[in-house]
């Protein structure tokens, strides 16, 4: 795991336990969760439902205390309104006073982050058009669909030229169009030196943009670092193309790897390692058929996920 | 700070003035006041006398209403609508909050008295009747009153359901105008028990029939300028308490 010099955000050993339901049982949302996230990055924080990020983005938030552990921004504790005036929050499915127009919910906005009043107009017009919603600007938002909300939603965040921008779930009711709007907004924000955290459970999201991400499981941060350092510790498949096989040669190929997809005259055979590719040579050699591709097929950020969270759901 | 108290106070006004139950209430309360013309003919000989008390006990009725039922919902349909997300997120101390909301409610109970009290003086004006500015002593009182009230509501909506908060208000209000009464009981009462709720409630619950000076100002009796400084310094002294309470219990809460 590299090491983050000048953190913006720092955790040590946070825990959380929420007590719910009727004999107020313990819930543990968050288990010992150690990270930094380092000035300039972006950082995407995955994780499957009720994984607990929504939890610990509270904390950092100071919406919410840790039940142990602490949780420096800025290397102050989060509750600290210096800090929550450097920090930009969406909170995830966001609900607004819908009586306000998004003009007047921006103005709101504004001003509670500190921003001079001579320029809140030029800032949150801007910022409308950032995030193309003109058009509604004056309407009240008791009318918004989700992803309109979801676009105030990420002005308002911007509206106190935040040093970093914390984000539940940023992406949750975007179109395609407004999911890639999104992206560009996030890469302008890091161009800006600006540190960007936002949560998902969106693989494709954080596989394009991030340069970090932290895979949180059950309250636990199972994995933290640069993507490729994520993956390339993974186990490969190789999936094999042969052509000219004879049925007896076929039958044995589909016997040996873990699938076989027929096309036509070829055959895809997917093997896990390089012996499963060495089988699958000899049987080609012997068969007199030929092979038309190798392709080490690296595991995706998604299978990466999968095996984690099958492992602890099964577990 | 006063920035951020100033702009939670104009979102609460903009909430009330946007909402159905408080239009209703104001609309309502223009028409009972507008009523006075039809009782006017049944009250003979006092209905000068009349029409000023109807008049302004429909005032006080209401804004008591629109206190109780906006109040008791203030804090918690940010907490439910979660709205107190993006607030606390903000550089928001937790007391401007709460002091943010409270002023803003006063806002609009100011703004309904002041409405209330021209569509008032407007009655007396059509019905022919007195209208001296004496009275105004008594909607003053009202305001103060109040201002006792709201706070009530909101430490009420820190912790419970906004009907809990409204129902508990209103008692709250009943029983303040009846504290001389309780300590009556806690006299006279033979059981130690109700001796010893009835002293506690005495002594905790705000006394409210201070703020009642109806009766002296519509049958022109000379007011105590003392009595009244006195009730004004109580309601400060008392609402300052309540919100600073509302503040310690919403300072404990993560959300
Ligand atoms: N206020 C609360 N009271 C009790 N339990 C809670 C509370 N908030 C969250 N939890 C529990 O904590 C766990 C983590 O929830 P959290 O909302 O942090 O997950 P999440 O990763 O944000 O999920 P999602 O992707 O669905 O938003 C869940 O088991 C949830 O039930
Ligand atoms: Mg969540």
């Amino acid at each position: 795991m590299a090491v983050v010099t000048d953190p913006v955000i720092s955790t040590v050993k946070l825990s959380k336990v929420y007590r719910s339901g009727i004999g107020m049982r313990l819930v543990s949302a968050l288990v010992d969760v150690t990270f930094d996230v380092g000035r300039g990055e972006i950082f995407g924080f995955l994780g499957p439902n009720g994984a607990g990020k929504t939890s610990l983005i509270k904390i950092l938030i100071g919406l919410a205390r840790p039940t142990a552990g602490n949780a420096l921004v800025f290397g102050r504790q989060a509750r600290d309104a210096q800090v929550k005036a450097r920090v930009g929050f969406l909170p995830e499915s966001p609900y607004f006073y819908e009586y306000l127009t998004a003009t007047e919910f921006l103005r709101l906005s504004a001003g509670l982050a500190g921003v001079p009043g001579s320029e809140v107009a030029g800032r949150v017009n801007s910022l409308l058009k950032l995030v193309r919603m003109e058009a509604s600007a004056g309407v009240q938002m008791r009318g918004f669909s989700r992803g309109m909300l979801q676009r105030i939603g990420i002005a308002q965040a911007l509206v106190g030229d935040p040093e970093l921008v914390i984000l539940d779930e940023p992406m949750g009711g975007l179109d395609p169009v407004g999911r890639k709007e999104f992206r560009d907004i996030i890469v302008g924000l890091r161009d800006q030196g600006k540190t960007v955290f936002f949560s998902t459970h969106i693989l494709a999201d954080v596989e394009m943009i991030c340069d970090r991400v932290g895979i949180i499981i059950n309250g636990r941060m199972v994995n933290i670092g640069g993507l490729g350092d994520i993956l390339s510790d993974d186990v490969q498949a190789y999936e094999v193309t042969v052509t000219g096989l004879t049925g007896k040669f076929r039958k044995v190929l589909e016997r040996v790897g873990d699938s076989a997809i027929r096309s036509g005259d070829a055959l895809l055979v997917t093997v896990p390692d390089d012996a499963g590719v060495d089988r699958v040579m000899a049987i080609v050699r012997e068969a007199g058929a030929r092979v038309q591709a190798i392709v080490p097929r690296k595991r995706t950020l998604e299978d990466h996920f999968m095996a984690h969270v099958g492992g602890k759901r099964g577990a | 700070m006063t920035g951020r108290v100033a702009s939670i106070a104009l979102n609460t006004f903009r909430e009330a003035i946007r909402d159905k139950v408080f239009l209703t209430l104001l609309v309502f309360a223009i028409l009972v006041m507008g009523s006075a013309r039809v009782i006017q003919p049944l009250a003979l000989g006092e209905e000068s006398k009349v029409i000023q008390d109807l008049g302004l006990s429909a005032i006080t009725l209401f804004c008591v209403l629109i206190a109780v039922l906006i109040g008791g919902r203030l804090v918690y349909k940010e907490v439910e609508k979660r709205t107190i997300y993006i607030m606390l997120a903000r550089p928001v101390r937790r007391w401007e909050f709460i002091l943010g909301k409270y002023a803003g409610l006063m806002a609009v109970l100011a703004a309904s008295l002041v409405v209330m009290t021209v569509g008032f003086y407007l009655v007396m004006f059509i019905t022919g009747t007195p209208a001296s500015a004496y009275l105004l002593w008594s909607l003053l009182m009202t305001f103060f009153e109040l201002a006792i009230l709201t706070a009530t509501a909101i430490l009420f909506s820190t912790f419970v359901t906004p009907i809990a908060s409204s129902v508990f208000t209103f008692a709250v209000y009943f029983v303040g105008h009846l504290t001389r009464d309780l300590r009556l009981l806690a006299a006279m009462s033979p059981s130690p028990v109700v001796k010893v709720v009835s002293q506690v409630l005495y002594y905790v619950l705000p006394n409210l029939s201070n703020f009642n000076i109806r009766g002296e100002v519509v049958h022109d009796v000379v007011l105590n300028p003392e009595a009244l400084a006195l009730a004004i310094g109580y309601a400060l002294l008392y609402t300052a308490t309540l919100l600073l309470i509302s503040t310690l219990i919403f300072s404990r809460k993560d959300f």
